[in-house]
């Protein structure tokens, strides 16, 4: 990957959103996700992002314990790396410094 | 379970998805929260489980086969194939001529092609409702089979398990007290469901037994009847009256299953008579195992012997030559085969031109954009990527083409239904979901092989080396031109093929109109009802005819046993007193109640027409028609004379003469007919036509039903077959040039059309590969009207040689339509000078077009753009 990697809007929510349920699996972060953003998250949407995380190196998954409730498929645990945390930490960073100065504005709106 | 997601769309996800953990993992996610969903109902779940398949479709399956080399790779999560597709649509809608024509041009071709596809398979492909198809065959029909030959050979059939006997008719069927109505039944001997091999759906079939004289009457009844008499679970030992007799109802059959016709409602034994001889019936037989339909010779040389021992045939029905099994398929719809698989074909033509046309244009836009291309692949596009485009440009207009295509096909569908001569087969044609999924389908299939013509031009191209071509002058992708306009001839020749078809047809369609029927057609309304049951035929009929003379609206009412235009009747021998060179003579004979003439507006020559004062105790009466008084009487006057005394033994007098009806078809010389009165009758015949006429400025359509309805109340027992009119009856004697012509006056407007396209698209293309000539040939002086000249006169030379081209095939093949013209001949000038100007002045409006834009735009502009 690139040096400053390039969090996309919804790898940034996937990320961030997987490092507070901590080691949670697919279905949890689907629900914590539509929980927070008050949006329908598609699970096709999920994994191809958490795929994709992946390959940059922000998340490790493994496949674990098969559940009967889930017609005995195994759970997708994730969990985000130190990379992960840095790339969330620059995103805020350059978040931070695009909203500077400006949040009065739109507090008057 | 009701917490499981669908399993037909579980089942699409797990394959949509690569095998492997990851699918495991989210299969159990979607499992986990389809619990969640359900709660809110099943729809909802479903929903949402159907958003959720439709989102890894998507993810895992489109994007990754459409970003691979696009200009979106590697933009992360930016939606490629989206911005695609919106790029394509943005540049669709700049260009509304292009995108109209190519969606119409699409739409018209695969609309027609899905219908006429929906009705073949229908008709043709789907497998008939029987059991085991391949063994089921019908016997020879040197002339039809009786009931002494069946009981003869019945259980000793070599070759075959078992042989129904079977015959196709009309029964009036009535529920309880309630009217009367004609059905067409089949009624059979026992082994008729073993031979087809249908189980009912409820009850049973028929029972050994069932079809000998006296058995109970027992009725098996179709799906169709069951479902119109209330689809009653508990129908199965109630009673129903078929032609006057009570019968229980034993079975229903399953839906979908016909014999011999989708029309047939009901089935019931038929009482047989092993010393009948009466030929009106069919043998339908499944092959033992071993035996194969199409391998019977040896068994039947061993039946044909059978016969032999026991009848003495003559030899023109002598049933031991010939024998023969045809395939039941071959039987039952070998009929339509043809004409069905023409239609299909002759489509599947005009679909191909229209892709043609839609390649032809594509083309077009190719050249008119190459430089655009050229510019993108500078700024860093590739090749693959303006493939890409190219494409979903394709699948864009290919799914509206799709969508607008399987509406015209649902319409179409039920058209053609009406215009081929189909029949009762009508029935099995009920348009579904699958006629627009065809047009759909077909619509992208077309596509595909619309954009490979460009996808071979652009990659073949060097679009760099093309920019700078453009630069000198010279043409760019020139691939295509020829084939192009060789399209366009084709389209034309086509066009005017079918054109002069059509034209040729209305012509004689129009001269059968013009024709004078004998009859004032206007205002008559006619109801044929069949009087089986009813006890006493002729006060039935009397009173029939007196109630509806009665009704608010008519002016007069009357019977008769068969009308004008319905292609025959009664031929009865005539001989006249003293004129014993007239033997083998022979008239036509209508039986008619008082006032029919007048009803039928038949205009009287002499004497008088037949009254209510010719009662069977008065001097038999009969009215003859001018040719009869031709004929038979020339130079005398007919009235007062005296036919011979065939009817009843007594001699008839003739009152009145009236002039020629169309009494048989509508062409042809008059026949001699007699008109004699049905009071006088000794026998009364069980199909009459009752017919009224309403005042002049009303129309007879609007008192059918209340005409139905008085029929129903006088004489319950009397069915009704058919309420019509006398015009639909002189439409139908039209007959099948009149069903042909509006198939083809669709066809050839959509061949024109077609073909309009086509020379717009190629003369635009043209005009667009000449833009930079043309321009700096305007810029020096050259007129812009000569411009346009030069333009329309390239079209011109196209159309002119298609006209040629078509005209001349269509010499060879409108004498194929010789059977359906009427004192047209086949080849005719005046048809054919209609269809081949028709074409010209369309071709010219459709090169006008592309070539005054060229001609009048800015020659600067065009320069400074290039």
């Amino acid at each position: 990957m690139t040096e400053r990697a390039f969090l996309g809007e919804f790898e940034h929510l996937v990320l961030a959103t997987a490092l507070r349920v901590k080691d949670g699996y697919g279905a949890e972060l689907m629900r914590e996700l539509e929980e927070r953003t008050g949006r329908q998250v598609q699970g096709g949407a999920l994994y191809v992002t958490l795929d994709r995380l992946e390959r940059k190196g922000y998340v490790i998954s493994r496949m674990d314990s098969p559940d009967a409730r889930r017609g005995g498929r195994p759970k997708r645990f994730v969990k985000v790396t130190s990379d992960g945390v840095r790339a969330l930490a620059e995103h805020r960073e350059m978040l931070l410094r695009v909203w500077q100065g400006i949040e009065t504005t739109l507090e008057e709106a | 379970m009701t917490d499981r997601p669908p399993a037909g769309l579980r089942r699409l996800l797990a394959w949509v998805l690569p095998a492997g953990p990851i699918r495991d993992g989210l299969l159990g996610d979607l499992d986990e929260l389809y619990a969640e969903h359900a709660r809110l109902g099943p729809i909802a779940g479903g929903l949402w489980y159907g958003r959720q398949v439709l989102s890894v479709l998507v993810h895992y399956r489109l994007r990754p086969l459409l970003r691979s080399g696009g200009p979106g790779e590697g933009a992360g999560m930016v939606d490629a194939l989206g911005r695609d597709v919106r790029y394509s649509v943005r540049t669709l809608r700049r260009r509304p001529t292009y995108l109209v024509l190519t969606v119409l041009t699409l739409a018209l071709g695969v609309g027609g092609t899905a219908a006429v596809y929906g009705i073949a398979r229908a008709l043709l492909f789907a497998p008939l409702p029987y059991a085991h198809e391949d063994e089921i065959g019908v016997f020879w029909k040197k002339t039809d089979w009786t009931h002494e030959e069946f009981s003869y050979i019945r259980g000793q059939v070599p070759g075959f398990r078992d042989v129904a006997l079977y015959r196709f008719r009309d029964m009036t069927l009535r529920e309880g007290d309630g009217p009367a109505e004609i059905v067409p039944v089949v009624t059979a001997s026992t082994e008729l469901f073993d031979v087809l091999g249908t189980a009912p759906l409820l009850g049973r079939g028929f029972r050994a037994g069932e079809d000998t004289e006296g058995a109970e009457p027992v009725v098996v009844l179709s799906h169709g009847l069951w479902q119109e008499m209330g689809a009653n679970q508990s129908i199965v030992g109630t009673r129903l009256t078929f032609d006057g007799t009570s019968h229980t109802v034993v079975g229903v059959m399953p839906r979908g299953f016909w014999f011999p016709s989708p029309s047939v409602r009901a089935f019931l034994p038929e009482p047989l008579d092993p010393e009948l001889q009466n030929w009106n019936s069919s043998l339908v037989g499944r092959v033992a195992p071993g035996h194969e339909v199409g391998e019977m010779t040896v068994p039947m040389a061993q039946l044909t012997a059978l016969l032999d021992e026991r009848f003495d045939y003559p030899a023109q029905w002598d049933k031991t030559v010939g024998a023969r099994i045809t395939p039941i398929r071959a039987d039952l719809v070998g009929d339509m085969r043809p004409a069905v698989l023409a239609t299909l074909g002759a489509m599947a033509l005009i679909l191909l031109i229209a892709s043609a046309n839609v390649t032809a244009l594509m083309l077009g836009q190719l050249d008119a954009r190459s430089a655009e291309f050229a510019v993108r692949l500078a700024l860093g596009a590739n090749r693959r990527w303006l493939v890409q485009h190219l494409v979903i440009e394709a699948v864009l207009i290919a799914a509206t083409a799709g969508v607008l295509g399987g509406v015209l096909a649902r319409g179409g569908f039920g058209l053609l239904g009406q215009t081929l001569p189909l029949g009762p087969w009508t029935e099995l044609l009920r348009p579904d979901w699958t006629v627009s999924l065809t047009a759909m389908v077909i619509a992208l299939a077309a596509a595909l092989c619309v954009v490979l013509l460009p996808t071979i031009s652009l990659w073949r191209g060097d679009l760099r080396h093309a920019m700078n071509s453009t630069r000198a002058g010279r043409p760019r992708l020139r691939l295509g031109g020829r084939v192009e306009s060789g399209l366009v001839v084709a389209e034309v020749a086509l066009a005017v093929l079918v054109a002069t078809g059509a034209a040729l047809l209305a012509r004689s369609v129009a001269s059968l109109y013009a024709l004078d029927p004998g009859v004032r057609v206007a205002g008559v309304g006619v109801v044929d009802v069949y009087l089986g049951g009813v006890e006493n035929g002729r006060t039935t009929v009397e009173e029939l005819t007196r109630a509806l003379a009665a009704l608010p609206g008519v002016r007069t009412a009357a019977a008769a046993q068969m009308l004008p235009l319905r292609g025959g009747g009664y031929n009865m021998p005539l001989t006249i007193a003293g004129r014993p060179e007239l033997e083998g003579a022979s008239t036509e004979f209508r039986t008619v109640t008082p006032g029919y003439l007048e009803t039928m507006g038949m205009a009287l020559r002499e004497g008088r027409t037949i009254t209510q004062m010719d009662r069977p105790e008065t001097e038999p009466v009969v009215v003859i028609n001018e040719a009869l008084a031709r004929t038979y009487f020339p130079g005398v006057s007919p009235v007062g004379q005296l036919l011979g005394d065939d009817i009843n033994r007594r001699s008839t007098r003739i009152v009145g003469v009236v002039a020629d009806a169309a009494e048989r078809q509508l062409t042809g010389e008059a026949q001699p007919v007699r008109y004699v009165a049905f009071a006088q009758l000794p026998w009364v015949e069980q199909q009459q036509s009752l017919v009224f006429r309403v005042a002049p400025s009303s129309d007879p359509v609007a008192l059918l039903e209340a005409v139905r309805q008085r029929v129903a109340e006088v004489a319950p027992g009397v069915a009704v077959r058919e309420t019509t009119t006398l015009s639909r009856v002189l439409d139908a004697a039209v007959g099948p040039a009149r069903q042909v012509l509006v198939l083809l006056t669709i066809l050839s407007g959509l061949a024109l059309v077609l073909g309009a396209v086509g020379i717009y698209g190629v003369i635009a293309h043209f005009a667009a590969r000449r833009r930079r000539e043309l321009a700096i040939r305007i810029a020096l002086g050259l007129p812009g009207a000569r411009a346009i000249a030069d333009l329309v006169g390239h079209g011109a030379l196209l159309v002119v040689l298609g006209i040629g081209i078509g005209l001349a095939a269509a010499l060879g093949a409108t004498r194929v339509l010789s059977s359906l013209l009427y004192e047209v001949r086949a080849i005719d000038a005046r048809a054919f000078a209609l269809a081949g100007a028709a074409l010209l002045l369309i071709g010219l409006i459709a090169a006008f077009v592309p070539a005054r834009r060229a001609g009048t735009a800015d020659p600067a502009s065009i320069l400074r753009e290039e």
